[in-house]
Order: structure tokens, then sequence, then C-alpha cells
């Protein structure tokens, strides 16, 4: 058991990758209006606010390259979108943390614009290896409506990563210091 | 150069960029030139259709609730509709059953054991989708032990929905008709004009997003609602199946040719079910 709640950050965003594969199956209309369209964001939002809400843990970032790698091979079947974006975003939100005020605005926002800049980066990367060709215009406009919907994801999970991140930092055993 | 090298975070930036494009490049080339992806690939993507399948149970209960509730609201329009349509079924049927038989023993005759229309559907449901706004991926739950190939066509409610891009042991990647990627093998297709003579093409995705019947040498002949098949030319889908209809003839933004629209036949927003389109003939 003591070795589930060291692991039980890396089951949740396991089952949060699963969560966003299976719910875009069900969703799909609703995510797209017309030609724009929105990504289901429950992983990247889970990396980020679990760095902004435990900004010590360094174990952290490694975590977040272990749940990038896995999200690449079972999504994209290429390594170097997630993989890149995932320890970066943690990273930086640990950094951010630091200065940040510990409330759900601020969270709200951090999120927001990494998750903007997640789209615009997975845009350019597979652009770039030619698996997608989407003009500048969809893409930017698909920007408005994936900040939308990741407002609701966002509230939707923010306690449930809250707390898993509060009461089961990755690695660390919190009863040895009990 | 010296003073870059002395530099260790500089140094440490430039060689992670480096390894992650070289990381990247492979993945591609790996993705696309490989009929299986490597194993320990394979084993990460059935892990996760597993997890899947175990997460997407709960979702399609509560989903398939709504849906029931749907259905019930519409069973009215669709039983009228059904029932103008089973007049002609048992017609239809018999001519059929007449046309088979006629087939079977021509080809009998003629010593003809596969040809370009013989196929073996492989059903198959969809247990995720690539949650990303830019990729159009589908996971299904039949894989290479179920005879799953790469590049083999997907079909949905009748119509070609996509193509098989990766196989693993219990489950593989869809691209769906509508995707955008470069590399991607396009269905090669044909039409039979308002004259009974056929023209072949290719099916592309135009700028927005809609699917187009390119290549085709003579298009004016091609009435809207014309129905469009595979031609079986391109070495991996069988000929005879329905891709879409023709919507609209336009010329092309440099109005140098012709632009055929299509309405495609097969469900892609939506598919909860498909037919992998397994094809007789050998593929060399």
């Amino acid at each position: 058991m003591r070795i589930l709640r060291k692991w039980a950050l890396a089951i949740a965003l396991f089952v949060a990758l699963l969560f966003d594969g299976v719910l875009a199956q069900y969703l799909h209309q609703f995510l797209t209006i017309g030609r724009y369209g929105a990504s289901l964001t429950l992983l990247p939002i889970g990396i980020m606010l679990i760095a902004l809400f435990d900004d010590t843990n360094s174990n952290e970032i490694w975590l977040a390259l272990g749940a990038g790698i896995v999200a690449d091979i079972a999504t994209l079947g290429i390594v170097g979108v997630y993989t890149v974006f995932f320890p970066l975003a943690s990273w930086a939100c640990q950094k951010v943390a630091r200065f940040l005020p510990e409330i759900f605005w601020s969270r709200l926002i951090v999120v927001i614009i990494g998750l903007t800049i997640l789209d615009i980066y997975s845009w350019l990367i597979l652009t770039m290896v030619g698996i997608i060709s989407v003009p500048v215009k969809i893409m930017l406009i698909s920007l408005l409506v994936n900040a939308g919907w990741s407002i609701i994801f966002f509230v939707a999970t923010y306690w449930i990563w809250g707390n898993l991140a509060e009461r089961y930092p990755f690695l660390i055993d919190l009863n040895a210091y009990r | 150069m010296k003073k870059f090298l002395q530099n260790k975070k500089l140094l440490t930036s430039f060689i992670v960029v480096f390894v992650v494009l070289i990381v990247l490049g492979g993945s591609v080339s790996l993705r696309n030139r490989r009929n299986t992806p490597l194993l320990i690939q394979s084993l990460g993507n059935d892990i996760v259709a597993v997890g899947s399948r175990i997460v997407g149970g709960p979702v399609s209960l509560i989903s398939g609730g709504l849906n029931n509730v749907n259905d019930l609201l519409n069973v009215q329009t669709e039983n009228n509709h059904l029932k103008s349509q089973v007049t002609n079924l048992g017609q239809t049927k018999a001519e059929n059953q007449a046309l088979e038989s006629e087939n079977k023993q021509l080809k009998e005759a003629l010593k003809i054991k596969d040809t370009l229309t013989g196929y073996t559907p492989i059903n198959a449901s969809v247990i995720s989708r690539s949650s990303d706004t830019w990729s159009d991926l589908l996971v299904i739950n039949k894989g290479s032990s179920a005879g799953v190939q790469k590049n083999q066509a997907v079909m949905c409610n009748g119509g070609v929905i996509g193509r098989i891009i990766e196989v693993n042991a219990a489950s593989s990647k869809v691209e769906l008709i509508t995707t955008t990627d470069k590399s991607a093998n396009r269905f090669a297709v044909e039409a039979k004009t308002s004259n009974g003579k056929t023209v072949h093409g290719i099916i592309t995705v135009n700028s927005d997003n809609g699917l187009a019947f390119t290549q085709v040498v003579d298009s004016r002949k091609l009435k809207k609602g014309t129905k469009i098949y595979t031609s079986g030319m391109g070495g991996n889908s069988p000929k005879g199946l329905l891709v879409g209809t023709v919507a609209a003839t336009t010329r092309d933004s440099f109005g140098l040719s012709d632009l055929i629209k299509i309405n495609p036949s097969g469900d892609v927003n939506d598919p909860s079910v498909v037919t992998v389109i397994k094809r007789e003939v050998a593929n060399n």
C-alpha cells in the first residue's frame, strides 16, 4: 500500500490519459464547431496543476516526462510532442508557483496559457513533420474554442488534482515525516 | 565557439534540442515505414487499449442511456423512412442473389479465384479517439491477432471512413479519411459519368477540411449525387467500397482544374462500430 501511495499520482495521470481518449470519442461532436475544434486536456491540466500545487518535488518533472512518452506513443504514435511539453510545463509551473498567489484564479490563468502554448506547439510540430496541414487561421480560432473547453475541464478536475498532489506527492512517503 | 562550449546551460539546451529532433525524426520515420510498431510501442498501445476498454465501459453505459432517449424521440420518423425502403428491399435482395450466383458461375467458368472486389470484413469497436485538436485518429479493439494489417480500409455505416495506420496485437489505429496528413495513402476511386464512362481519380482533403475527388480527366459529366467507389487500383483496398456522393463541382483555387466536392457516406463524426476490410487479392 505504501508503494501505491507513492505512485498514486502516476496512476491518476494514466487514468486521465485513458479518460482523454474515451471522452474524446463521446464528446467529439460537442468539442468541434464547424472546422474548429478543441482538445480534451485532462492529462495536461493534471501535469500543470500538480506542479502548481506542489512546487518543491522535483520528482514530478520526471513523472511528467514519463507521462509525456506514454501519451505520445498512445495517441500520436510519434515521440516529441508531449514528451517535450510536459516536463517543460511542469518545471515552468513549479518556478511560477513560487511567486504566484495560491488561489484558483491565478492557477486557472497559468493553465490556460500553458494549454494554449501546448496547442500551438503541437500544431507546429505536427505541421513540421507533415502529419497535419491546418491553416494558421483555423489554428488561431481553434485556440479560442480550446480555451473555452479547457476552463470547463479545469473547473471539473481542480480539486481532484489538488487533493492528489497534496496527499500523495510522487515518490515521497509522507508517513516518514509523521 | 570556445565560449559556447564553456557555457554549460547553453550546451545542454543545444544537446537536448538536438536529441529531441533526432527522436522526433526517427519516430516519424518509423510510423511511416514500418508495418508494425516496435514491440515496446505495441505493448504500450495494447495496455492503454485495455485500460480504455475498462474506463469506456461505464462511460458508454451513460452515453448509451442518453442515446436511447434520443432514439425513442426519433422512432416515428425513422419508422416512416424504413417503411418506404422496405417495399424495394425484397426485389433488390432477389436481384442480388441472382447476380451473385451468376457471378460465381462466370468466375468458375473463367477459373478466376480472387478479383479486386473480393474482401473479408472484420468487425471492431472504437474504444478511443485522439484527444488533441489536430489529428484524426481512432483506436479500435482488433489488431494483428484478428487479421488486421496496415493500410486496410475501414468502413462505418456503409461508407469508407479511413485507413489502418498502426497495428498492435490487440488494437489498431485508424486514420480518418478527413485527415490532412500529407504522407497518408490516398484512396484510388472511380465513378460513372452521365454518359456511362468510368472516370478515375483519388480522394484528397481540400482547404475547408471537406473531401474532394481530384485528378479526374473529365469531371463535367459527373452530376450531383453520383456515387464514388474505390477502384481497387491503389493496391490496398478492394474495388467497390462506397466513399461518398458528388456534392458540387467547382474550380480549384488556381482555376486550372476541376474540384469535385464529396459528401462522405460513412459516419466520420461519431463512429462506434467499424468494419475493417481485408482485401482478398494480395497487395503485390
